[in-house]
């Protein structure tokens, strides 16, 4: 690069300028008209008045139920998210041929053809009284609820986001050199020893991927909780939603998006060095 | 084209074939050929039939689009269709929750809707936060002003200018599972106790303040529409106390309602007819302790983008014929007698959507400060979260 002509540089720049425009403008503005709104008063018919005031980070106790519960099912449902996807995600890369690999792949990837929220929808009526309840009933559980259960939010989680997981795990697992599993199985290591020595290790990179995706996404959710919660169990992401679209009170709404920034920074910063350092590779996440 | 379409229908053969083409037993066809529709359709603008004379001219030109936000379970299907057959204009339809949720993404700006519907007790607010405009009446002869009760229709005429014409009226009040409970609850007090009692675990509220917080208001013998700081924080205690007894906080009971998850919710009393029309052992109670009365209504925002179309669509759904229609899906009252007067006889009569006057003494009209109080919406937000 060094030695590279100035026209070089100058075509880099203009490379660049879409990128550098797009995040001056669709990220780092909205967030400092956020920051701002913080600040702000409510206007008396809801919205935003311009002012000063830290009110709003003072009240962000009376949300405390909604951040503890994000906090908790996000990284609950990444975990069963991850267990469920792997398995799966091993299967398509070593345990199948090729023929059969494409249509499994575009299997997995089909549901996205449809909006999640009518997929979500979906779900209301298979874990409702006349969906699976009914069937249990007739082998002899009565009276069982699922939908409304802090059960049925995490299904819907596992089954929205297990592509985002799948995905970066599959890749990972198929790029590895099956060489080495060879040799660990010419050394004498059982399958299970390769498997927590030589395949899990190596596949690493994607899980961190997948987990990144999964739990960043999950953060902000409010749709599977407002759909399978039944409004019961309550994420930051609905609060936001309540403030902003029902009782229009944009900075305290503002206030508690800047505290979820604040958080998910703080998270994804200890995740990464966490990570990094376990591996020693920095190309892993990013 | 047959020579009889061009006398018009009567309001009892009306009905007769529109009950025939729901059933499935006349064609669409053979429906808008009888009733006028389809005349006025295939003639669009040149020998009119008296059902859409003073629009239709207009029909060429008012564009390929328009935008509405609505509520859910509200229209007829066939009705929307028909505006597009007739205009070429294609409706995109919103639905939306609350009132609430209407006014924030009209402040927010930028909605593009063309008509909305809202609920009587927010006009002022959007006349004074200047979201809506005023009507022009005479691009919409179709509307008679005559024909609704001023109860229903007083509230879009804001000094002395009309800012919106009038769609449905009904009540909130709530409907049980007979099957499932044993008590007959009455009034807002039984209905909490019940929640809190054979009926828990089975319960919705809605999730809009104004009929949740109304509700518990009621109980504790409030007015529905209080704004007072410390019967607010008594309802919100109330609230709070049933959350756990609670099956769902939303505005879309009846799938819970159908599954017999839940036993007990707020209820509004179109969704009350269309409940216990296939399950009869739904009851729909107007509570002794007090409730709402509503009345709703068309409106153009302030920034429509397709003002022909919308006055278009506002004369179309304001043809008695095309109410009638509305009502037969949706089970709301008009407010517009014409259109009571096509409806058959067992939606005109019927005891839930035009309750005795005495059962109805109780009822408030939804007040225009609980739009935008900050306390009201604080407490329903944090009962949410709680």
């Amino acid at each position: 690069m060094r030695d590279q002509s100035k026209s070089g540089n100058w075509l880099t720049a203009v490379l660049l300028t879409p990128t550098f425009l797009w995040f001056l403008f669709m990220l780092i503005l909205p967030l400092v008209v956020i920051l701002v709104f913080s600040f702000g008063e409510r206007a008396t018919a809801g919205g935003y008045a311009g002012g000063f005031t830290l009110e709003h980070y003072a009240n962000l106790s009376t949300r405390l139920k909604a951040f503890q519960n994000t906090m908790t099912i996000a990284p609950l449902g990444t975990l069963l998210c991850l267990l469920v996807a792997y398995p799966l995600a091993y299967f398509l890369a070593l345990r199948i041929g090729p023929k059969f690999k494409l249509i499994l792949l575009v299997l997995v990837i089909v549901p996205f053809w449809t909006s999640l929220l009518v997929r979500t929808y979906a779900w209301i009526f298979i874990l409702g009284g006349r969906g699976i309840p009914t069937l249990l009933e007739f082998i002899g559980f009565e009276d069982v609820r699922l939908i409304n259960t802090q059960g049925a939010v995490l299904v819907g989680i596992i089954y929205g986001y297990l592509p985002l997981m799948v995905f970066p795990i599959f890749v990972s697992l198929e790029k590895l050199d099956k060489k080495l599993l060879e040799a660990s199985s010419d050394l004498g290591a059982s399958p299970l020893k390769t498997f927590w020595q030589v395949t899990l290790p190596l596949s690493m990179p994607g899980i961190a991927t997948g987990c990144m995706l999964v739990f960043i996404l999950l953060m902000g959710e409010f749709l599977i909780p407002a759909f399978l919660g039944g409004g019961k169990v309550y994420f930051i992401g609905n609060a936001l939603v309540d403030l902003f679209l029902q009782s229009r009170n944009w900075p305290f709404g503002a206030a508690i998006s800047v505290t979820l920034v604040a958080i998910m920074l703080i998270t994804v910063t200890f995740y990464m060095r966490m990570f990094n350092s376990k591996t020693g590779r920095d190309e892993s996440l990013m | 084209m047959n020579k009889n379409n061009d006398k018009p229908i009567t309001a009892t053969k009306f009905m007769k074939e529109l009950n025939r083409y729901k059933k499935g037993s006349v064609s669409r066809r053979h429906f808008l050929g009888v009733t006028g529709f389809g005349t006025a359709m295939a003639v669009m603008g040149t020998a009119l039939p008296s059902l859409f004379s003073s629009q239709a001219q207009a029909f060429g030109n008012v564009g390929d689009r328009l935008i509405f936000a609505t509520w859910p379970n509200y229209h007829n299907q066939d009705n929307l269709d028909e505006f597009t057959e007739m205009t070429g204009a294609h409706i995109q339809v919103n639905a939306f929750g609350s009132n609430e949720e209407m006014l924030a993404k009209l402040q927010a700006g930028g909605t593009g809707w063309d008509v909305f519907v809202p609920t009587n007790y927010t006009l002022s607010n959007y006349v004074e936060l200047d979201l809506i405009q005023e009507l022009d009446l005479s691009r919409i002869p179709n509307y008679d002003a005559s024909a609704s009760s001023p109860k229903f229709s007083g509230p879009a005429t804001i000094n002395n200018k009309v800012y919106a014409v009038p769609k449905n009226w009904g009540t909130t009040g709530f409907i049980f599972n007979s099957n499932k409970m044993k008590s007959q609850p009455k009034s807002w007090k039984e209905f909490f106790a019940a929640a809190m009692g054979e009926a828990s675990g089975h319960v919705i509220l809605h999730d809009y303040q104004l009929t949740t917080i109304g509700a518990a208001l009621c109980a504790l013998d409030y007015s529905f529409n209080s704004v007072d700081a410390k019967e607010l924080a008594e309802a919100e205690a109330l609230l709070i106390k049933v959350k756990p007894h609670l099956f769902a906080i939303t505005s879309d009971y009846q799938p819970g309602m159908r599954s017999e998850d839940a036993w007990l919710s707020i209820c509004w009393n179109g969704d009350g007819t269309q409940l216990k029309n296939d399950m009869p052992e739904m009851e729909y109670v107007i509570a002794s302790d007090g409730g709402e009365i509503w009345s709703d209504f068309y409106a153009i925002p302030k920034d429509a983008p397709h003002l022909e179309a919308a006055y278009t669509f506002l004369n179309f759904m304001q043809d008695p014929y095309v109410q009638a229609r509305d009502a037969a899906v949706h089970g709301y009252a008009p407010t517009d007698a014409r259109a009571i007067a096509l409806q058959p006889d067992s939606l005109a009569s019927d005891p839930i959507l035009h309750p005795p006057l005495d059962l109805m003494n109780g009822l408030e009209f939804g007040a225009a400060e609980t739009l935008t109080d900050p306390i009201r919406a604080e407490v329903m937000a944090r009962f949410k979260s709680a």
